[in-house]
C-alpha cells in the first residue's frame, strides 16, 4: 500500500514536471503576455519596465528556473494579470467548482443508477426503451445547447429559476458556499442539472450494460439456485459486480467535472475555476495556467488512486499492492 | 372593549401593510451586468477599461472626464498652472471618505506618487511626466512636471484618490474591502472576484447622494448569460448588447437599446515602409518588383472601393459609425478639411489602373477575432470588396493573444487595428499609430505600417510640448489633416456602444464605453 502510493507520487511529479516544460514552452510560442496587459498608451520604456516587473526580459530557460525555485519554497509565482498569488487564486474559486461537481455528480448517480438498474433487469419493456433512448439525447446533445435552452425555458419563459451567477453565499469555515441558502440552491440547480445530463446518460447505459453482462452468469444462476431472494441476488450478487467499471468511470468523471466543466460555467456565468483558466489562457496568464495544471495533475492521480481503493473493497481479488 | 380591540387589531394589520411599502419606496437597488471583468479592485494595479470603470464607483479623482472627455471639477474644484511644468490644484473642502475620516491634500499626493511607483507600472503613461507632488497646505497641492505637459489634466482624471492610509497596501486589501474606502458616489459592500461587486449609496456624496439605494456590478462576459439576465428581468442594464439579442430587445415593450457612439477608432493599417512587403504578391502569385502600398493612389482605390456605410449597417449591425479621422466632430482635433472619401468601385478600379496596376495585385488581410466588434466579419466584407476592383484579398483572423504581439511590429502588410482615443484629442492616436517608430522618444509604439511622415512628427511634438489652448487646438487639427490626406492608415470606423435596457432607466452612453452607476437615471 505504501510503496503504491509513493510510487503513484513519483509518477505523478514527472507528469507535472513535463506539463510545466510544456506550458512553459507553449505560452511562449503563443504570443508576449505583456501586450496583451499593458496599457496601450505606454511606451517603449514603460513597457521595458513592465516586461521586466514579470521577469519576462530573462531567456526562457531562466524564468523556468526561477519557477522551479519558487515551486520549492511553496510559492507558484503571482499572477501577471490580478497580482496575486496564483494558488491563492485558484483555491479562492474552488468551492464554487466543488459545489457545482459534486452536486452535479449526485445528480447524475441518483437518476443514473436506479434508471440503468430498471432498464437492465428489464430490457423489454417499453419503459426501459423509453429510457434509454432518452439517454441517446443525453450523450449527444452538445452541453452549451441544452445550457441556453435550459436558460430560455426556465429563466426567461418561466422565470422560476436565475438565468446564472451563484446568488448568495453562506459562509463556513472561511469558505463561501452556495448550497447553504435556499436563494444559492435555486442558482446551482440549472448548471449542475445541465453538468449532470451527460454524467447521467453514461451511468445509466454502463450500469445497463453490466447488468446484462452479470444476470447470465453462473453465479447469478447459483444464487438463485440457492433459493436465495431475488433481492439479495440483485443487491449483492448482481451490483457489487457490475459497480467496478461505474466506479471507474464515475471517478474519472467526477475528476473531469471539477477540470473541465469550463462550457457550463461559462454560460451560466458560474465563478468556478473553469471560468478562471479559459480567462487565463485568452491573457497568456501563465504562473495561473501551470498551477491550475498542476493541481489537475494531483486531482487525477488522486482520484485513480481513491478507485483503486474503491476496487479492493467491491472485490477482494484485487489487491493493490499486486496492481500498482 | 371590543371596539377598542378591534380598533387596534386594524391598526396593527394596517402597519403591516405600510411599513413594507414605506420600505420599497425607499429601496432602489440598481444592477448592471458588466461585459469585461475587473482583474482587482486596487485602483492603480493596472489601467484596463474594466478596472478603472469599476474604480469609478467607490473612488473619484481631482478631476472628472466626461463622457466626453472634457476636463470638470470632481475632488479639485480648480487648477492653473503657475509655470510650464508647475501646476496647483485647489481642494474640495469637507469631503469624507466612506470610514468619515477627512480627505486633504496628504491623499493626493500619496494616491498620485503610489501609482507612479507601483511595480506593476499599470499607470505609467499617465504618471511619466510627474516629477514630484507636494502639499502645499492641506487644500493645495502643485504638480511639478519634468516636461511641460498639455496632458496633464487628462492624465490626473485617470488617477483615483485612496486614503494615504492605505498608499502600502497590497492588492489583497482592497479586493478584500480592507481598504476599498474612497470619497466616490458608492461606498463598498462586498465583492466576489470574477462574479459581483456589490454598492450601497454614500449619503454624503459631495455631488449629490445617486439615485440608486444599492448597485450590484455583476461581471458577465458572456454574451448569452448577459442577455438572459436582461431578458428575464434580473438586470437593469447590460453592457455590450450582443447583436443577436438586438431584435428581441428592440420587440420588447419593457426593454430598450441604448446606443451611442464611442471614441474607440478601428482602421486598417498598410506596410508603406518596405520595398516588398510579405503580403502582397502578384495576382499569379509571383513577387512583385515593389509594394504598391507605399503608392498613396493605391491606398484611395483601396479606400474608395470599400462601402462603409454598409458595413456599419449590416456587418456590424448599426454598432459603429462611419470615420473618416481619429476623431467625430467635439474632439480636440477633429478638422473639417479633412477630405471624405465616399464609395465608388468605378473610380477606384480606374485610380488602380492610373497607378499601374489595372489588373490589382493579391494581399492578405491579417487580424485579430473577437476583440473588436464584429471583427472578423469586417475583414471578411472588406476582402471581398478589395476583391471586387481586382485586388484578390485573402483574409486570415487569429485570437487577440497571438495577433496582439505581431500586428504592431509589422509582420503584416494589411491590417485590422483599432485605437481607444483615451484623451479625446487626436496626439493621443498619432503618437501611438503614425509616429515615426522611436524607441528613445517612445513614439510609433504600433505603428506596424512604418509611417514615418516628417511633418506629422514636427506638428507633434509642437502639439505635445504647448499648454496654452487656443495655440494648440490648430495643430491638433493639423495631425488629422496630414494624416487622412495622405491616408497612412484607411478610417474604418468608431465603435458604437449599445447598451440594453428596461425602459426603467435611462443613460446616455460615454465615448470611453464606460458603464457608471452613478450616471443611469431612472427613467421620467
Amino acid at each position: 500500500m505504501v510503496t503504491s502510493i509513493i510510487r503513484r507520487l513519483m509518477q505523478a511529479m514527472f507528469v507535472i514536471l513535463a506539463m510545466t516544460i510544456i506550458v512553459f514552452i507553449g505560452v511562449s510560442v503563443i504570443g508576449n503576455p505583456v501586450d496583451i496587459l499593458i496599457n496601450p498608451d505606454a511606451n517603449q520604456a514603460e513597457r521595458a519596465r513592465v516586461i521586466a516587473h514579470y521577469g519576462l526580459d530573462q531567456p526562457l530557460w531562466m524564468q523556468y528556473l526561477l519557477f522551479l525555485k519558487g515551486l520549492l519554497q511553496g510559492d507558484f509565482g503571482n499572477s501577471f494579470v490580478y497580482g496575486r498569488p496564483a494558488l491563492g487564486l485558484i483555491l479562492e474559486r474552488l468551492p464554487a467548482t466543488l459545489e457545482l461537481a459534486v452536486t452535479a455528480l449526485g445528480i447524475a448517480i441518483i437518476f443514473g443508477l436506479p434508471l440503468g438498474l430498471y432498464a437492465g433487469l428489464y430490457p423489454n419493456r417499453i419503459s426501459s426503451k423509453l429510457i434509454m433512448s432518452g439517454s441517446i439525447l443525453g450523450f449527444s446533445l452538445p452541453t452549451f445547447w441544452v445550457g441556453l435552452m435550459l436558460i430560455m425555458v426556465f429563466s426567461v419563459e418561466l422565470g422560476w429559476l436565475p438565468t446564472n451567477g451563484r446568488g448568495p453565499t453562506a459562509e463556513v469555515m472561511g469558505i463561501q458556499w452556495s448550497f447553504l441558502t435556499g436563494e444559492g440552491l435555486r442558482h446551482l440547480l440549472l448548471p449542475a442539472f445541465n453538468l449532470a445530463l451527460f454524467k447521467t446518460s453514461l451511468i445509466m447505459r454502463l450500469t445497463r450494460a453490466g447488468i446484462q453482462e452479470v444476470l447470465p452468469q453462473d453465479y447469478v444462476k447459483f444464487a438463485r439456485a440457492k433459493g436465495l431472494r431475488e433481492q439479495r441476488v440483485i443487491a449483492v450478487h448482481v451490483l457489487k459486480n457490475l459497480m467496478i467499471p461505474v466506479v471507474t468511470i464515475i471517478g474519472l468523471e467526477f475528476g473531469s467535472l471539477i477540470a473541465f466543466s469550463v462550457v457550463t460555467e461559462s454560460i451560466f456565468a458560474w465563478p468556478g475555476m473553469g471560468k478562471l483558466i479559459i480567462d487565463s489562457i485568452n491573457l497568456l496568464d501563465r504562473p495561473v495556467i501551470v498551477a491550475y495544471l498542476m493541481m489537475m495533475v494531483l486531482l487525477f492521480v488522486v482520484l485513480n488512486f481513491i478507485i483503486d481503493v474503491c476496487y479492493t473493497i467491491l472485490d477482494p481479488r484485487v489487491r493493490l499492492d499486486a496492481k500498482a | 372593549m371590543t371596539a377598542k380591540i378591534l380598533k387596534r387589531v386594524a391598526f396593527m394589520l394596517l402597519g403591516t401593510i405600510a411599513i413594507p411599502a414605506m420600505v420599497a419606496a425607499q429601496e432602489a437597488p440598481l444592477t448592471i451586468g458588466m461585459s469585461t471583468t475587473p482583474t482587482t479592485l486596487d485602483p492603480h494595479e493596472d489601467s484596463s477599461a474594466p478596472n478603472n470603470a469599476t474604480s469609478r464607483h467607490i473612488w473619484d479623482s481631482l478631476i472628472n472626464l466626461t463622457g466626453t472627455s472634457s476636463n470638470e471639477p470632481e475632488l479639485a474644484t480648480e487648477w492653473k498652472p503657475v509655470d510650464p511644468t508647475h501646476w496647483e490644484f485647489k481642494l474640495r473642502e469637507g469631503v469624507k471618505f466612506h470610514d468619515g475620516s477627512e480627505f486633504n491634500a496628504d491623499d493626493v499626493v500619496a494616491s498620485l506618487l503610489r501609482a507612479r511607483d507601483k511595480p506593476s507600472q499599470g499607470f505609467a503613461s499617465y504618471t511619466r511626466n510627474i516629477a514630484n507632488v507636494t502639499a502645499k497646505d492641506p487644500l493645495t497641492v502643485i504638480i511639478e512636471t519634468k516636461v511641460p505637459d498639455p496632458l496633464l489634466l487628462n492624465s490626473v482624471s485617470r488617477v483615483r484618490i485612496i486614503s494615504a492610509d492605505c498608499k502600502d497596501a497590497p492588492v489583497q486589501d482592497f479586493d478584500s474591502g480592507k481598504c476599498a474606502i474612497g470619497t466616490g458616489a458608492y461606498s463598498f459592500v462586498s465583492y466576489a472576484p470574477g462574479s459581483n461587486l456589490t454598492l450601497k449609496r454614500n449619503e454624503g456624496y459631495f455631488a449629490g447622494a445617486s439615485n440608486w439605494t444599492n448597485v450590484t456590478l455583476r461581471f458577465l462576459p458572456d454574451d448569452g448569460a448577459r442577455l438572459a439576465s436582461l431578458l428575464s428581468n434580473e438586470i437593469d442594464i447590460i453592457e455590450t448588447l450582443p447583436a443577436d439579442g438586438m431584435a428581441r430587445v428592440e420587440s420588447s415593450a419593457d426593454l430598450q437599446v441604448v446606443n451611442g457612439q464611442s471614441s474607440r477608432f478601428v482602421y486598417l493599417g498598410m506596410d508603406v515602409s518596405r520595398d516588398k512587403s510579405p503580403f502582397v504578391k502578384a495576382t499569379d502569385g509571383s513577387d512583385l518588383d515593389k509594394n504598391p502600398l507605399k503608392d498613396e493612389r493605391v491606398r484611395r482605390a483601396m479606400l474608395m472601393s470599400l462601402n462603409r456605410p454598409a458595413i456599419v449597417e449590416r456587418v456590424m449591425q448599426k454598432n459603429g459609425t462611419v470615420a473618416d479621422q481619429f476623431v467625430a466632430e467635439g474632439y480636440g482635433g477633429y478638422s473639417d478639411k479633412v477630405e471624405k472619401v465616399g464609395y465608388d468601385a468605378a473610380a477606384a478600379k480606374a485610380l488602380l489602373a492610373e497607378a499601374g496596376y489595372p489588373d490589382g495585385f493579391s494581399l492578405t488581410l491579417h487580424g485579430p477575432s473577437g476583440r473588436y466588434v464584429k471583427d472578423a466579419e469586417v475583414l471578411q466584407a472588406v476582402g471581398q470588396m478589395f476583391t471586387r476592383i481586382g485586388i484578390k484579398s485573402k483574409v486570415e483572423v487569429m485570437p487577440w493573444a497571438m495577433y496582439s504581439e505581431s500586428y504592431s511590429k509589422g509582420t503584416y502588410s494589411t491590417f485590422l487595428g483599432s485605437w481607444g482615443v483615451n484623451t479625446g484629442e487626436t496626439t493621443n492616436p498619432t503618437v501611438a499609430l503614425v509616429a515615426t517608430r522611436d524607441e528613445k522618444k517612445g513614439t510609433g509604439r504600433y505603428n506596424g505600417g512604418g509611417v514615418s511622415d516628417p511633418k506629422i512628427d514636427e506638428v507633434l511634438a509642437k502639439a505635445s510640448s504647448t499648454l496654452d489652448e487656443a495655440a494648440r487646438q490648430p495643430l491638433l487639427q493639423e495631425l488629422s489633416v496630414e494624416t487622412f490626406d495622405k491616408l497612412w492608415v484607411l478610417p474604418m470606423h468608431y465603435e458604437n456602444v449599445v447598451l440594453g435596457a428596461k425602459k426603467t432607466v435611462s443613460y446616455t452612453p460615454r465615448g470611453d464605453k464606460y458603464t457608471l452607476a452613478y450616471d443611469v437615471k431612472p427613467a421620467k
